[in-house]
């Protein structure tokens, strides 16, 4: 039977649609919700929390990133298990471990009941490098940051249907952008829906999305490979690390400024002192908190910002 | 000619320049914007600023953060970091490396908050300089809360300390709140309506440990930065790798 497995954070969609099942990132249809969530720290786990639990989501088990993400996220989860839907935690090594990894991997496969479609790795490998493609379109200015952020943003889970969503990423447009600067996105992806396009209407062409950027880079033909590739998922290992993949990131996309998106009550927000110091290039701080419309404060500090690169320039 | 239009929340200031000096420069309050314009000005060469920027006439339409940067330089050419501090938002640009930040989220930093104490005094506004010089001593105010500051004020005059020494103290916890988005530099440039309180200047050089320096006219600085944007004069260094100072 195919089941719906929720997940939280990044977990190899390829192993779950291998295993016979569809994954659902929960994060994908927060920025849509208008729930005002009890108990909230930050947004994104609270929605998604609030929707598992008033069964708008509807999901047949949860697999839970406890480690490489954040307690918010853990503690959500575990409300969720206590409601009686099945769990389990994933856990990502700090320290890069290969065979950590792999046990984690094993681990999660008998949770899903083992694998039994082995095409499905080449098949999303090969999504991927669609994925990949995109990317550098867009790098090349044949396509809108929007456009290519909607479609990359779901690679997390494919939205659950990789035909369907081969369809789609098919058809983004190819169209020459013209823009002021070039923008790198680093921390988690703003909570606004429309932030790519309001990017867009002060001429700032975002040329990286740092996370999205890990759902489509990381990859694998088995749960071997698929350790290989996913110890190195930026967001769960050192900072140190991080910010030397950011940087080489940076220079090989030819960016002219930074723009560090943080969440309300995220410890990814204290991670800020630590970039202005090792990146070097102008660098705007923007936070959001509940889903909506990007807040007209915020569009004037990215207006602030393309004004400031362009006099610059 | 270059004309800049500031017109902010409050009030709206004009500024008409020409070879770069300044020929006129005129304050009304902002629902009277209109009275700035004459009928032969030509809204080509018009640079508009403020909150209501894009609802002016104007070639084109800059934000304060750009407009604030322009027009400092023009006075003060080797300014290192802008204080701007507005009833709604205080703005800090750091113009040696190119960032800025904005505090939006919380009135303690603000106008506001300076409004919200005086109204509590029944004093005006203006005054709270002038009783911030009459003494030294400063009744200590923790709250980074504009709201629960109050609270606290509250209990320090049930405590025995004078209106003058709370109003010192509050002083000193706005300049608190603001020095924490401030990076360590020799030199502050302050802008904004509260650049006229003493006390608030007082108490953010002492807090700061840098020298705070006000421009001249600075209710209009903003509306010169508009007025200078066609000029294109450059108010952001590009800054060496090797300057940075990574921890
Ligand atoms: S934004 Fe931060 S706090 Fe929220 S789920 Fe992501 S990592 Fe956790």
């Amino acid at each position: 039977m195919t089941d719906t497995i929720g997940i939280t954070a990044l977990i190899p969609p390829e192993l779950i649609y291998a295993c016979g099942h569809r994954p659902l990132d929960v994060n994908n249809v927060v920025p849509e919700s208008s729930l005002s969530p009890r108990s909230k720290l930050c947004a994104w786990t609270a929605l998604w929390r609030e929707l598992i639990l008033t069964g708008s989501l509807d999901i047949d088990s949860l697999v839970v990133v406890a480690g490489g993400d954040c307690h918010n996220a853990l503690v959500d989860g575990q409300k969720v298990a206590l409601s009686g839907l099945p769990t389990h935690y994933f856990f990502y090594p700090f320290d890069t471990n290969l065979r950590y990894l792999y046990s984690q991997l094993e681990s999660l496969e008998g949770f899903l009941g083992g694998i039994k479609d082995q095409e499905m790795f080449k098949y999303i490998c090969g999504l991927k490098k669609k994925g990949l493609a995109l990317e550098k379109q867009r790098v090349n200015d044949n396509a809108r940051a929007s456009d290519v952020f909607s479609a990359l943003i779901c690679f997390s889970d494919m939205q659950s249907n990789p035909y369907e969503f081969e369809n789609l990423i098919d058809n983004i447009p190819h169209t020459e952008v013209e823009y002021s600067s070039r923008i790198a996105l680093i921390g988690v992806p703003p909570i606004y829906p429309d932030f790519h396009k309001v990017a867009e209407e002060f001429g700032l062409h975002i040329v990286y999305d740092e996370l999205p950027y890990e759902f489509i880079r990381l990859g694998g033909n088995d749960l071997q490979g698929l350790a290989k590739s996913y110890k190195n998922y930026s967001f769960a290992g050192p900072i140190n690390n991080r910010i030397n993949f950011i940087n080489n990131e940076l220079q090989k996309r030819r960016v002219d400024g930074v723009i560090h998106y943080t969440q309300f009550a995220c410890h990814h927000t204290l991670e800020d002192e630590i970039f202005r110091d090792y990146l070097d290039y102008p660098f705007l701080t923007v936070q959001g908190d509940l889903p909506g419309p990007t807040p007209e404060q915020l569009k004037l500090r990215l207006e602030a910002f393309s004004e400031m690169l362009e006099i610059m320039a | 000619m270059n004309i800049g239009l500031d017109v902010g929340s409050t009030t709206a200031k004009i500024v008409l320049l020409d070879n770069n000096e300044v020929i006129r420069s005129k304050v009304v309050s902002s629902h009277n914007w209109k009275e700035l314009l004459d009928t032969g000005m030509d809204e080509y060469n018009i640079v508009s600023t403020g909150y209501f920027r894009k609802k002016v006439p104007h070639n084109a339409a800059i934000t304060e953060i750009t407009a604030a940067s322009l027009g400092v330089r023009y006075h003060i050419p080797d300014a290192q970091v802008i204080v701007d501090i507005g009833g709604q938002d205080t703005k800090v640009i750091d113009l040696l490396n190119n960032r800025f930040m904005i505090n939006d989220k919380c009135s303690a930093g603000t106008g506001a908050f300076l409004e919200l104490a005086a109204h509590y005094f029944n004093i005006p506004v203006e005054s709270l300089g002038r009783l911030h010089s009459r003494t030294q001593r400063s009744a200590q105010i923790n709250n980074t809360c504009g709201v629960f500051a109050i609270s606290e004020m509250i209990s320090q005059l049930v405590a025995g300390y004078t209106m003058e020494e709370v109003i010192h103290g509050i002083h000193e916890a706005f300049a608190h709140r603001i020095a924490q988005m401030i990076p360590p530099v020799e030199q502050v440039v302050l802008i904004g309506g509260t650049v006229l309180n003493t006390g608030i200047v007082d108490a953010m050089e002492i807090i700061l440990g840098s020298t705070v320096v006000i421009p001249p006219n600075p209710q209009i600085v903003n509306a010169l930065g508009a007025a200078l944007y066609k000029n294109k004069s450059i108010p952001f260094k590009n800054t060496d790798i090797l300057e940075q100072n990574p921890r």
